[in-house]
């Protein structure tokens, strides 16, 4: 192995610190402007400030910043991973940098076929930004997904993609792939493409949020019982929680850990399968092969 | 300071989230997939270099291989070759030198008969020679004394030719 060069330490140095200082910031962020709420509250994100804009105002608020936060620290990982990456050398780093890169590509091309292996730095940013969003609630900071507009966002733009690779057939195609198997189910067609979107976000906010709630829920379920049991306590040892040690941590790591990564696998999984599933990648070959006939037909 | 409610919906929040994902999306495909799966296409192409040149190499032995083993095996042929040559070279050679030898030693014996019956003719007429002048000294001597050729003729002509037999 060839010795590390400064300039390769001092890089490396550079994104570890760029890595993890996002995080601190959101942290110091929270600490600095948001007021630690008393007692047991379940609330959405908090609004740093408001702009004016058409339709509705422009809401900077607790989960936008995070979502920022996390794309930074992304942006350095994938450059503290590929940092010094050689045809001919082997460090650990390469390796590991080479199976995520193969395994997401596999990943798409088991799903969704050959022909969108351009997707896969898509479904790679949308596992990553989702998983790791999810996972910044163990830092304590609130964590993107559980804000319906982040996770809506994401899904518009698979709704987006899935109608285009629709669309690419011909808008005729298109309409017409409403009137299957029968025309009269056209209304339930329309209404199970709308849906798509809709479900995806739900379905990811949903179960980040409702992990935090039952997190908050059986955090004063336990404090309630630690009264109960030992009020009866001189002092302050009737006031400590005791039960709240340990027990919700085990939740956490179902809850903030298991859903999260979940619901990102979830989430990408469902991307790649209806992407992959609007495209009727025959229908378009053939459209193509007659449009090159009749081309060269004119040609000639 | 206020919080958002739980489930609220804003256009413009949903806007920024989209467009974060394609930042994202972007930044992950530039910084993380471009290098990565060029590093693996230039490993792979160093891979298949080396693949065929050792395939070019292992032809080239192969090759080489062959060509030596017939060259072993015209080899054994030729060396049969050169010694059944060498020993037909050495007959011939041989019997050359001793028909030379022995037509030498005819020509030396015959040379040496030659002269010896010359000596033995040059000695011969030397031989007669002197006995003439010795009878012809001694005659001389003899007929000095009594000179009488009639008388003695008989007699001188009686002993040269007892001489003559005699030699």
């Amino acid at each position: 192995m060839s010795k590390k060069t400064t300039a390769f330490k001092i890089r490396d140095i550079l994104f570890i610190t760029m890595m993890i200082l996002p995080i601190l910031a959101g942290i110091l962020l929270k600490v600095l402007f948001i007021p630690a709420s008393d007692g047991i509250s379940i609330t959405g994100a908090h609004v740093f400030f408001t702009i004016d804009f058409p339709i509705q105002p422009l809401i900077i608020s607790e989960a936008q910043v995070n979502s920022w936060l996390v794309i930074i620290s992304l942006f350095f990982f994938c450059l503290f991973m590929t940092n010094g990456i050689k045809a001919g050398i082997h460090t650990k780093r390469q390796v590991l940098a080479e199976w995520m890169v193969e395994s997401v590509e596999n990943l798409v091309k088991s799903n969704m076929g050959e022909y969108f292996i351009g997707f896969a730095p898509f479904v790679a940013a949308i596992m990553a930004l989702s998983a790791f969003s999810s996972l910044l609630s163990l830092t304590g900071l609130f964590p993107p997904t559980s804000d319906l507009n982040i996770v809506a966002g994401w899904a518009l733009l698979v709704f987006f993609l899935i109608t285009y690779y629709k669309m690419k057939c011909g808008p005729l195609h298109y309409l017409k792939s409403f009137g299957e198997p029968v025309p009269f189910l056209a209304p339930l067609n329309i209404i199970s493409e709308v849906a798509t979107p809709v479900s995806m976000a739900f379905r990811h906010y949903g179960n980040i949020l409702s992990g935090s709630v039952i997190s908050v829920l059986v955090a004063s379920a336990l404090q309630g019982l630690t009264h109960l049991l030992m009020g009866k306590l001189p002092g302050w040892l009737g006031e400590f929680p005791f039960l709240r040690i340990g027990i919700p941590a085990v939740l956490s790591i179902y809850f903030d850990v298991f859903s999260g990564l979940l619901q990102a696998f979830i989430f990408a999984m469902l991307t790649m399968l209806y992407i992959g599933g609007a495209f009727a990648l025959e229908d378009y070959l053939a459209i193509q092969a007659k449009k090159k006939k009749t081309r060269t037909k004119i040609n000639t | 300071m206020q919080t958002l409610d739980i489930i609220s919906v804003n256009i413009w929040q949903i806007i920024i989230s989209l467009s974060n994902l394609v930042i994202l999306f972007l930044l992950v495909k530039k910084f993380l997939f471009k290098p990565v799966k060029s590093m693996i296409a230039k490993r792979e192409e160093a891979a298949a270099a080396e693949l065929k040149a050792a395939e070019e190499i292992k032809k080239e032995a192969i090759r080489e291989k062959m060509a030596w083993d017939e060259k072993m095996a015209a080899a054994d042929d030729e060396a049969d070759e050169i010694i059944k040559q060498a020993v037909v070279k050495a007959n011939k050679k041989s019997g050359v030198i001793i028909n030379t030898a022995t037509e030498r030693a005819d020509e030396i014996i015959k040379l040496a008969k030659f002269e010896a019956n010359l000596e033995h003719k040059a000695a011969e007429e030397g031989i007669k020679r002197e006995i003439v002048d010795l009878s012809s000294a001694l005659t001389g001597k003899l007929l000095s004394r009594e000179i009488n050729p009639e008388d003695h003729s008989e007699l001188i002509d009686e002993f040269i030719n007892e001489i003559g037999e005699i030699s």
